[in-house]
């Protein structure tokens, strides 16, 4: 059997203590240098993450207001918080199948602990997540919704809707490094996906004999959760989202093993 | 006593595949699963055995392709060996692959500030030495310009300032030297010196054999794979010397 002194970076003689905090600045500094990488790329900068979501809300408010009249109660601040979960998800999925790949320069770098790049993915485009939040609230603001008790749960959401990206990223990854498509393919099933997701419309029209198989896709229980904790302060049904986190978990940990097994051939295949 | 750096019986076989092997999903599925398993197999590293003391310089000699830095990286944990097993302890310091853990579009400051913490150091510990690092790769005017715009020699001079920032433990030193002008590599020497005078072991792979009989205190010479001598650094140089002129006496009289 191979074996390798691993998790020794923070150095195997530090104490838990220095290694918690060390893990944590790691993370940090990648999270960090993913985000200042994608703006250094564009003019816009930072200005970008907000800009994108905005241009997307114009369009689809303007065909589903005066085009296509969805009727939809407040629907402006309906529909940007269907695009804000829709984005943070296609975003950190379509990026984080690409990280190994697109991190050569740190998957060879000695030690470097690589079960963190998915993570840092993930993280980043939840940053973005948390930028728009303060426009979110702005559109809460003008339609006269909340403050809202049920937004103390918004924590948890965010929580759930990480794990699942995750447990996503983690297998997409690792399959993206041998199979190069794999980050194509994924492009066109999100963007079929997007129509299969209650982003622009309400779940709730959904005819009922498809809802059983509707519920089975993660992202509408998830933009279903928000909107009722957002838009109608209430506390939405748990059950479904302790199942998502649950499943979510489960697939990390099955997952992370693969990744990790996975992981002593990257540097080879790139 | 344990050393930092143990390697017992290390065997390391890349995958070569075929031509045909299906590097996208689509074609994979079209094929049915076929192709993705390696044609043969290559041994680039087999059944090497060897310890580094603290305070002990190893010298890595031997042709291109004999699997020097597929050693170096192997200690450095990038990667994984096939069967045996490298055990290294205490903090890292690597310059095996030029470029490595810098991005071109990030700017020198940025480069060294995650450089650092990747290597092991807190970001309250890498602002405090970014002055020394700074200073030691003798980049003061360029630190805020995008690595792109650096030269090799000066991405050369920054990695070595931010591997060897703080005392590593472990150390270990690709041909990446070569890359420097000869002032700079005579500081990097003195620093590597400074380290092994004070305990740290240091692996370090050259073609300049006199760098090895003048620095390091044992050798291994690697030819394809094999480990074809270990032992004190001026006998092994003297032997692998004597076999390169000989390989040369015998390419001239052809």
């Amino acid at each position: 059997m191979a074996r390798v002194a691993a998790g020794t970076y923070a150095g195997s003689r530090a104490s838990l203590g220095r290694r918690v905090l060390y893990l944590a600045d790691l993370i940090r500094e990648l999270v960090m240098r993913d985000l200042k990488l994608r703006y250094k790329r564009s003019v816009l900068g930072l200005a970008w993450s907000l800009l994108n979501p905005l241009l997307q809300f114009l369009v689809f408010a303007f065909v589903f207001h005066w085009v296509l009249p969805l009727d939809i109660e407040n629907y402006p601040v309906f529909l940007f918080t269907g695009l804000l979960v829709w984005n943070w998800f296609s975003g950190a999925l379509h990026g984080g199948a690409g990280v190994v790949v697109d991190s050569v320069e740190l998957v060879r770098y000695p030690r470097f602990p690589i079960l963190l790049l998915p993570l840092v993915s993930v993280a980043s485009h939840w940053v973005h997540f948390l930028l728009a939040l303060p426009v979110l609230g702005a559109f809460l603001a003008l339609a006269g919704i909340g403050p809202y008790w049920s937004w103390l749960a918004l924590p948890l959401l965010m929580l759930a809707q990480f794990a699942f990206i995750l447990s996503l990223v983690y297998l997409l990854a690792a399959a993206h490094v041998f199979f190069r498509d794999v980050q194509y393919l994924l492009g066109v099933a999100l963007l079929l996906g997007f129509y299969l997701s209650p982003v622009f419309y309400d779940s709730s029209i959904v005819p009922e004999r498809f809802q059983l198989l509707y519920r089975l896709n993660p992202v509408a229980v998830l933009i279903d959760a928000y909107r009722s904790v957002l838009l109608e302060g209430q506390l939405p049904p748990a059950l479904p989202l302790i199942i998502l986190l649950a499943g979510a978990l489960l697939m990390i940990a099955l997952g992370l093993p693969v990744f990790h097994r996975a992981s002593y051939r990257f540097a080879e295949e790139l | 006593m344990v050393h930092p750096v143990q390697v017992s019986h290390v065997t390391k076989r890349y995958r070569r595949h075929s031509r045909h092997r299906p590097y996208t999903l689509q074609e994979a599925v079209a094929r049915g699963f076929g192709g993705l398993r390696p044609k043969e197999t290559i041994l680039a590293l087999s059944e090497i055995s060897f310890d580094v003391p603290c305070g002990a310089m190893a010298g890595i000699v031997g042709a291109n392709g004999a699997g020097k830095s597929t050693l170096l990286r192997l200690v450095g944990g990038v990667g994984r060996p096939d069967s045996g097993s490298i055990r290294t302890d205490g903090r890292l310091g690597a310059m095996i692959d030029l470029g490595v853990g810098f991005h071109p579009d990030l700017t020198g400051r940025e480069n060294v500030r995650t450089n650092g913490v990747i290597g092991g150091l807190t970001r309250r510990e890498i602002n405090a030495r970014l002055d020394d690092i700074v200073d030691f790769a003798g980049l003061r005017d360029f630190i805020d310009s995008p690595l792109r715009t650096y030269s090799s020699g000066m991405w050369m001079r920054l990695a070595f300032a931010v591997a060897t920032a703080v005392r590593p433990d472990i150390l270990l030193v690709d041909e990446v030297l070569a890359v420097g002008d000869a002032a700079f590599q005579e500081k990097c020497l003195a620093r590597i010196r400074d380290f092994k005078a004070r305990g740290s072991s240091i692996l370090l792979v050259t073609h300049q054999i006199g760098l090895v009989e003048r620095l390091c205190d044992l050798a291994l010479w690697l030819d394809a794979g094999r480990l074809v001598e270990l032992g004190p650094a001026p006998q092994v140089a003297q032997s692998y010397l004597a076999h390169v002129q000989e390989a040369q006496l015998a390419q001239a009289t052809d």
